[in-house]
């Protein structure tokens, strides 16, 4: 694209961890890869049927969610507000209009999913819908189709191949190599190939299960950026994020732990502990998220 | 989008297509005599209003320059938000004498002052209202039929809304709220011009405004 003028600067800072982050699971799972095939036979069955489950998850999985989340496709007359909002966002951000559909909850939430641009899906719970400003739940509904434009679903669901795997072949070894009176027929050098695989494994799983929470933040910081340029109000966002935070510590339980699992595809994780340490978190904590739209709005202020 | 920007994650949101606004202001004619569909003396455009200080000045500045240029033709300007936050800026001809001409060329000149302000990104669509001169089969009979042009994709694509009790003498504005669209007749326009106005060749980005103000 020509060089044009932008409301917005530039943030290279955020795609460069971002890259980084990728980096570096790329490495861990190379190492892994590697020892997989060092270890030779077995291990090629296991590559095979977490190739199978990938597949399942890339094309299941929303159905799956869709199905546990009790989520309900809502039409334009049923809910004309939310069509027209994200229709105008979609002509915005040229993109074909993903399914529309509503989650009968009263906490205020909202989630994108699908694998590519045509068969995504957007919800928002009852709860958001009742709870926000139009101009709030514009934001809110251009930070999921963001993640849609991303392909956010597609590459955490590719990023986590590997780190699946490894967790995979860490309980195989476990159940077939380890404890249960293993050692049948097998010299000294097999039981060892065993253990290093399984060693290898964890390690490889842990590594990955952090590189795999940072790039889920840094996913949704660039969403947060995409829902600012998007609409151009990114102070509209700030206000949704704060009026659904405000809400998330007071609403029921049950709903809250049915709704855990799908938290990676949530706008703000469906939680009500605060976590212990950031860096296992899907989600940036609310100050930061709130600080770059922050820094968002003041350059577009600025940018006369 | 390319690998690069899907890992990366970013997004920028596109600038105006290459401009095919133009072409409303010779296919109208056809409209006018073969398909009994009049220009309503109205059109708009349709963008996000950037709530900053200098994106007023534009906006300021642009609506005297069109008051200027529509002053010799008796074009008015208007400006009204919708309940979705977009900003309309209306053109209305005189009642004597409708042009499409100077609709579009007014048109235009707002689109390319937000575009040298550099928020060429802004802009959502511009809506051409029509009038049906006589009952159809599509049911459209005396309705509004509105051609929308899509900035981000250069094409048009038209709009008929349907009133949505069909005995009732509901005005056009109130008729045209959240209702249903004549699918029918918007296709039947879409093969009788798509020889003269850039038809959107993907039906699912046909994306209906509810609650047009024109």
């Amino acid at each position: 694209m020509a060089k044009r003028r932008s409301s917005f600067g530039k943030d290279t800072g955020l795609q460069a961890r971002m890259v980084m982050t990728m980096f570096l699971l790329g490495l861990v799972y190379v190492v892994f890869v590697g020892v997989l095939f060092a270890a030779g036979a077995a291990a090629g069955v296991i590559v095979v049927v977490a190739l199978v489950l990938l597949l399942l998850q890339l094309f299941g999985s929303d159905k799956i969610a869709m199905a546990t989340m009790g989520v309900k496709e809502v039409s334009p007359a049923q809910e004309p507000e939310l069509h027209g909002i994200i229709e105008r966002l979609c002509v915005q951000a040229d993109l074909p209009k993903p399914r529309v559909c509503v989650i009968e909850t009263s906490m205020p939430n909202a989630c994108a999913m699908g694998k590519s641009q045509k068969s995504a899906t957007v919800c928002a719970t009852r709860g958001i819908l009742d709870l926000l400003e139009p101009s709030e739940l514009e934001g809110v509904m251009a930070h999921e189709l963001t993640h849609v434009i991303n392909r956010d679903v597609m590459v955490m669901t590719l990023a986590s191949f590997f780190a699946t795997l490894a967790s995979m072949i860490a309980q195989f070894a476990l159940f077939f190599g380890g404890g249960f009176g293993g050692g049948y027929g097998r010299s000294n050098e097999e039981e060892e190939e065993i253990m290093l695989v399984l060693l290898v494994s964890v390690l490889v799983y842990a590594i990955s299960f952090l590189l795999l929470r940072a790039l889920s933040r840094y996913r949704e910081f660039a969403a947060d950026r995409g829902s600012a340029v998007l609409t151009g109000r990114p102070s509209a966002l700030a206000s949704a994020l704060l009026k659904i935070s405000g809400t998330m510590e007071r609403v029921p339980t049950q709903d809250l732990r049915r709704a855990e699992g799908m938290s990676a595809f949530f706008i703000l994780p469906a939680r009500t502990k605060k976590s212990l340490m950031n860096i296992f978190a899907d989600h940036p904590p609310l100050e930061q998220r709130l600080a770059a739209l922050e820094r968002l709005e003041s350059q577009l202020q600025s940018a006369a | 989008m390319g690998l690069r920007d899907i890992i990366t994650g970013r997004h920028e949101v596109k600038g105006p297509a290459p401009d095919r606004l133009f072409a409303i202001s010779t296919a109208y004619i056809s409209l006018q005599s073969e398909h009994g569909i009049d220009p309503a003396g109205v059109a708009a455009i349709v963008f996000q209003a950037l709530a900053t200080s200098e994106f007023e000045a534009t906006l300021r500045e642009m609506e005297e320059v069109v008051k200027a240029t529509g002053g010799e033709s008796g074009t008015t300007v208007s400006t009204q938000d919708d309940s979705y936050g977009y900003r309309w800026m209306v053109l209305r001809n005189p009642e004597s004498s409708s042009s499409v001409e100077d609709l579009a060329v007014g048109i235009n000149a707002v689109a390319s002052s937000i575009e040298t302000a550099g928020h060429g990104e802004r802009l959502l669509c511009a809506v051409f209202a029509f009038t049906q001169r006589a009952p159809t089969a599509g049911g459209a009979g005396g309705g509004p039929v509105y051609f929308i042009y899509n900035y981000k994709r250069g094409f048009w694509y038209p709009f008929v809304p349907l009133a949505r009790s069909p005995g009732g003498a509901a005005g056009a504005a109130e008729a045209s709220r959240d209702g249903q669209r004549a699918t029918e007749r918007e296709l039947q326009l879409k093969a009788q011009m798509s020889s003269e106005l850039p038809i959107e060749p993907e039906l699912e980005r046909w994306f209906p405004l509810w609650g047009i103000p024109i």
